[in-house]
């Protein structure tokens, strides 16, 4: 039962990528994609004590932003439900960024700097303290690293004959990964079993196989994921931490159900 | 009122680009698609977002 999973990237940045999963069961990609999004715990603002709000928002409105920003959390130093104070005061005629917030843990603070939180005007002012809690993403979605996080099936397509000499060629619209199974009809430089996202070629199939007729299928057990992280931490942090959980709830129930 | 700090429909932050898209979009003369595609904002999601906002700060601050 214990197959070995391959993995090939084709996009890999720090907050976004896209691989090809081969060896998983349907089952299997899901449960990965959900501990993704719900099992994998990042740092947010949870409560937030006011010293003075005089902005034109009430203060549950601006706790509502604050919960949103992403704040960099490193997993290996933590454990779920730690606490780290930060703080803010800003004085106006200014506007409050997230970058403005201090932490009182270096390694826990804003991943983006730049996010508005409150435009204030002459004579306002925002102060509060705040306590950041490190939650799950099933508990509060502020708490989910992953976003838009999804997969589909990686398809194959075959060229199956000539597509008729006077027919007008509609436009054969395919998104997502193609494994290449025809090259010597493909425009371009192209190899049998070469991994090709469709933006390559404007998403038209008739772009790459122009004259052809085509047909489209699943390769069995092969799944593109494409995974963003909201900047908590790396896409590559975001997938063995999800995968490491999904394991360990394997194993828990193995040994709970053990004869 | 303020940008959101995310997108509605998938969770990304966009409210990290809205200072640049103001300030080159809609200040400036440049094409917003073009500043969208720019920022790395792709999906029609975060775009409305972005394309579709007003503040309003400075028309409800003289009743504070």
């Amino acid at each position: 039962m214990v197959n070995d999973f391959q993995v090939e990237f084709i996009e890999r940045e720090d907050r976004r990528a896209r691989f090809v999963a081969r060896g998983l069961t349907p089952a299997l990609a899901n449960g990965i994609r959900r501990a993704m999004v719900a099992d994998v715990p990042t740092f947010s603002i949870d409560t937030v004590r006011f010293v003075e709000n005089t902005s034109v928002m009430f203060d549950e409105m601006i706790g509502l932003r604050l919960g949103l920003v992403p704040l960099t959390t490193p997993l290996d130093d933590f454990e779920p439900g730690d606490t780290v104070t930060v703080a803010l005061e800003v004085d106006g005629p200014a506007t409050a960024y997230s970058g403005d917030i201090e932490s009182a843990d270096d390694m826990v603070v804003p991943a983006d700097e730049n996010i508005p939180i409150i435009e204030l005007k002459e004579g306002q002012r925002l102060e509060f303290e705040a306590d950041a809690v490190l939650g799950y993403g099933k508990d509060h979605a502020k708490n989910q690293g992953g976003v838009a996080v999804g997969y589909r099936h990686l398809q194959r397509v075959e060229v199956v004959g000539d597509a008729g000499e006077f027919d007008e060629q509609e436009p054969n619209i395919l998104r997502g990964v193609i494994e290449e199974a025809a090259a010597e009809h493909a425009e371009g430089d192209a190899e049998d079993g070469d991994l090709v996202a469709t933006e390559t070629f404007g998403n038209d199939l008739t772009e790459r196989y122009p004259g052809k007729e085509v047909e489209v299928h699943d390769v069995p057990e092969a799944f593109v994921f494409s995974v963003e992280t909201d900047g908590s931490f790396d896409v590559d942090e975001l997938v063995t931490r999800a995968v490491a959980s999904l394991g360990d709830r394997a194993a828990e129930l193995e040994e709970k159900v053990a004869l | 009122m303020m940008i959101p700090v995310r997108c509605f429909t998938c969770g990304t932050v966009i409210g990290e680009h809205w200072d640049e898209f103001k300030a080159r979009a809609r200040e400036g003369d440049e094409d917003p698609a073009e500043v969208l595609d720019d920022l790395g904002v792709t999906r029609a999601c975060c775009r409305r977002m972005m394309v579709s906002h007003k503040d309003l700060v400075d028309v409800v601050s003289p009743y504070q």
